[in-house]
């Protein structure tokens, strides 16, 4: 999709007056990347679709109380996410319906997008370990590896220092080597 | 000493090969043109879940159903001072 060109500021003007058009603008430039952190975060297309949704409705009803900060708009929409998201698994986990390590960690259905992601097992395995990890390390290499951040810019977002950042990216890194190998999984694939 | 080194260039080499993994597993999808109408309409409109929510707000039903009554009393008071007063104009 082409990314339209606006002045954000402006358009945030006018969508916290209640235009819907200038909203509808914002949508367009984020509803990716709201939907890829989702998607990461929940696991299931559907999930992910009604999450999506649901944040850009709080995000629309509660605009006019969205002023810069010193936040982007985008790091706001991402809190909105982040909060739907611990919801999502607050009650997922009362209702104690499937776990989600056992849920198929990318479902394929018709022309579904993912289907572009390379299957492996060993993503796979993957994929489930980032999914054991504290919601705040998932959030941290959601935000750094698909939304290509860096660690200033996911600083905002967390509300944390670069240097934080830094920092539980890399402990999270070795938390990460460290499950791999109580797993017996080998990175080389050999 | 080249000991040290030796663990610690294994670490980083093991740590640089885990991004490389997870660079290649973490990849950014994007969403159907389907999912992204789908989710316009939603937003337009509330969702059928939104309002199920806001239903089920049994505080806000609370606040409005106050409010309902509150109304209904200011009503019932103005009628009867009204009808008073009309029925003493008429004696």
């Amino acid at each position: 999709m082409q990314e339209i060109e606006f002045n954000e500021d402006d358009v945030l003007t006018l969508a916290s007056q209640g235009d819907r058009d200038a909203f509808g603008l914002l949508y367009e430039r984020y509803v990716d990347r709201i939907f890829n952190y989702v998607y990461y975060r929940t696991g299931n297309l559907h999930d992910a679709e009604d999450l999506t949704a649901r944040v850009f409705q709080r995000a629309m009803n509660h605009i006019k109380t969205y002023t810069d900060r010193g936040v982007p708009f985008s790091a706001w929409l991402y809190r909105i996410a982040h909060n739907l998201v611990a919801n999502w698994h607050r009650d997922r986990s009362r209702r104690q319906e499937i776990p989600l390590d056992d849920l198929p960690v990318l479902q394929t259905k018709g022309d579904h997008p993912e289907r572009n992601l390379v299957h492996s097992q060993e993503q796979d395995a993957l994929l489930k370990l980032i999914r054991r990890l504290p919601g705040e390390r998932q959030n941290l290499l959601i935000l750094k590896f698909v939304e290509d951040m860096s660690n200033a810019e996911i600083g905002q977002i967390m509300g944390r220092s670069e240097g934080a950042v830094k920092s539980l990216y890399h402990r999270t890194l070795l938390a990460l080597r460290d499950q791999l190998g109580d797993q017996n999984i080998n990175l080389d694939g050999e | 000493m080249a000991e040290n080194n030796t663990t610690s260039t294994n670490n980083d080499e093991i740590l640089l090969d885990i991004e490389e993994r997870l660079a290649g597993t973490l990849k950014p999808i994007r969403p159907s043109r389907d999912v992204v109408q789908r989710l316009r309409e939603r937003i337009r409109f509330p969702a059928r879940g939104e309002i199920t929510v806001r239903l089920a707000d049994w505080k806000r039903m609370f606040l409005v159903f106050g409010s309902v009554m509150s109304g209904l009393l200011v009503v019932i008071t103005v009628a009867r001072a009204l009808f008073y007063l009309v029925g003493r104009r008429h004696m």
